[in-house]
């Protein structure tokens, strides 16, 4: 039996001096036939297996453009979860009652590598329901104006079609899949495109335009997404009085009350999603779940901030 | 203008094919170099790199150019209920495509074929006998297609087997070669495969001199498959040079 630990950290150091029936077993062997116990052990002491203060979120990395055929990608890592997201733009007809505004696909999927839990034709159960809050909080923070994506009022409008593939599922989902979604979209870049004959629209290469000047775009301008607000999401795991922001998997699965909170960059609350569990919250609690989202926020900020500058460079 | 009931890509389908008929046409010339600069006996550059998942036993994730393929291995694990005894271990291989992997969104999914051809390459390398009861399985993500997909998802998955620590005789490693003509191209990518006469793809375990699965299609002439076997053979051991120094870094590089 070789099942491998879902935890990077090392398993030793921990609780240190004496205790309860641990006696000399392995600190490893303790940490899979008493996880919660374990995990107690730390958390007295304000600190987790992964060496993390109770407050502090993954080390996070976004790089921007690994899909070359994409017309915009991320990749994103927190901590050993890892999603990549891309964007690709299609032409539809606007539909009568919003005829200059385009419109938003998004997926996200988990395909079998990601964890050793989903297998082939059963897809997880987790999927569907991010992909749900995915696109609702995309749609409700109002960050993608949808006339942007509009080409010909009524006559035609982009689609974007995005997919989140999560490559490797260590917790703390729905916060990875949500900052590769904005880097995708903050990656995108909208193709020249103009009508033909047929009235249907076709991409210019910038090499066409040079031969050939009477090419009318039918975009000239809009090649990039402006953006509202941009949301940011922080996903907190709760045990008695303690919060652990950021969650690896085996937090997840050993203390089951999650909430997650989502904040725009302007500061107002977009989502804010308890489904259930054991713990019952004080309001105090949801203030500090918001207070911790919003620092959490400044950090993605800059992150993405480096990534762009990174990019142009 | 008639409403379309569905969305399509802006991209210009009928001069790509224009396109294409001219890349045939000079492909039945001898000289001529390839749209991507390489010779006709010149591979990709691969990049290849071990255990970036850490949810599974072991994966490697490999970029032939635009191909880019990601490889886990799970267990050797329990194996499904509904499974009869065997006294040695199972072999499950999947494959399937992301929706961005294509120029045209939305072919993702699993593919079956690619599935039974993998488990075919990689069976006859694994020794089973060593996880008996259980189950290994290989799953197989294709980020970007851009053509021999086969070839460097089968080269992925022998690397990643290896990174989880499953017993082989040897590495397995896969090279294709297309046919134009009267000119043998190693290595094609996705536009040359649209546009070939015929493919041939060998799978082999170099330090053995054995080859676990061959594929031929289209039109072929003898003393062209003995030309193209030796090219692929050639190409298939230092492929396999490479996946050795790629888990020997891996191997020495402090975790």
């Amino acid at each position: 039996m070789a099942a491998a630990s879902t935890a990077g950290g090392s398993g030793g150091g921990g609780g240190g001096a004496g205790g309860f029936g641990a006696g000399d077993m392995e600190v490893e062997a303790y940490r899979r036939l008493f996880p919660l116990p374990f995990y107690e052990r730390y958390l007295q002491n304000y600190v987790r297996p992964d060496a993390r203060p109770l407050h502090r979120a993954r080390d996070t990395s976004v790089a921007l453009g690994p899909i070359a055929s994409a017309h915009g990608s991320s990749s994103v890592k927190i901590g050993d979860t890892t999603m990549l997201a891309a964007v690709k733009l299609e032409v539809m007809t606007p539909s009568a009652e919003a005829p200059d505004e385009g419109s938003l696909a998004i997926e996200f999927h988990m395909p079998p590598i990601c964890s050793p839990t989903v297998r082939p034709g059963r897809p997880a159960d987790v999927a569907p329901v991010i992909s749900k809050q995915l696109s609702d909080v995309i749609t409700s923070s109002g960050m993608i104006d949808l006339k942007e994506l509009s080409l010909i009022s009524g006559k035609a409008a982009w689609t974007a079609y995005l997919d989140i593939y999560c490559l490797n599922s260590d917790g703390s989902l729905f916060d990875a899949a949500l900052l590769s979604a904005i880097a995708a979209f903050s990656h995108l870049q909208i193709p020249l495109v103009s009508l033909n004959d047929d009235g249907r629209v076709i991409a210019v290469s910038g090499e066409q335009l040079e031969n050939n000047s009477t090419i009318e775009l039918v975009n000239k301008e809009k090649r990039k997404l402006s953006f509202q607000s941009i949301p940011f999401s922080l996903t907190c795991v709760l045990h008695n009085k303690y919060i652990l922001a950021d969650p690896t998997a085996e937090e997840e699965s050993i203390m089951e009350t999650f909430i997650t909170v989502v904040l725009d960059s302007m500061g107002r609350l977009v989502s804010f999603y308890k489904p259930g569990g054991s713990v019952l919250v004080h309001s105090s609690t949801i203030k500090d779940c918001i207070s911790l989202t919003k620092q959490r926020m400044e950090e993605l900020q800059n992150i993405l901030e480096d990534s762009t500058s990174a990019m142009e460079e | 203008m008639a409403t379309n009931p569905s969305t399509y890509s802006p991209s210009q389908s009928s001069e790509r094919k224009q396109l294409q008929q001219q890349r045939r046409r000079l492909f039945q010339e001898t000289d001529w170099t390839r749209f991507d600069g390489r010779g006709f006996q010149q591979c990709r550059p691969a990049f290849l790199k071990t255990g970036a998942a850490s949810a599974a036993s072991g994966s490697a994730f490999a970029a032939f150019g635009a191909t880019k393929v990601i490889v886990s291995v799970f267990g050797p694990r329990e194996s499904k209920k509904a499974m009869l005894y065997s006294s040695t271990g199972r072999l499950n291989c999947n494959v399937s495509y992301t929706a961005f992997s294509t120029s045209i969104r939305g072919q993702s999914s699993d593919h079956k074929e690619y599935s039974s051809m993998l488990h075919k390459a990689l069976e006859g390398a694994i020794i089973l006998e060593t996880f008996p009861k259980t189950t290994v399985d290989v799953f197989a993500l294709v980020v970007e297609s851009g053509g021999g997909d086969l070839p460097v998802i089968i080269t992925c998955a022998s690397l990643a087997l290896a990174d989880a620590g499953i017993m082989m005789y040897d590495l397995v490693s896969s090279v294709s070669v297309s046919c134009f003509g009267r000119n043998i191209v190693i290595d094609p990518t996705s536009e040359e495969e649209a546009c070939q006469d015929g493919n041939l793809m060998i799978t082999c375990m170099p330090a053995r001199n054995e080859v676990t699965q061959v594929t031929l299609t289209g039109e072929w002439s003898t003393a062209k498959i003995n030309e193209a076997m030796e090219l692929c053979l050639d190409a298939c051991s230092k492929l396999a040079e490479i996946m050795r120094s790629c888990l020997k870094e891996a191997a020495s590089a402090p975790s």
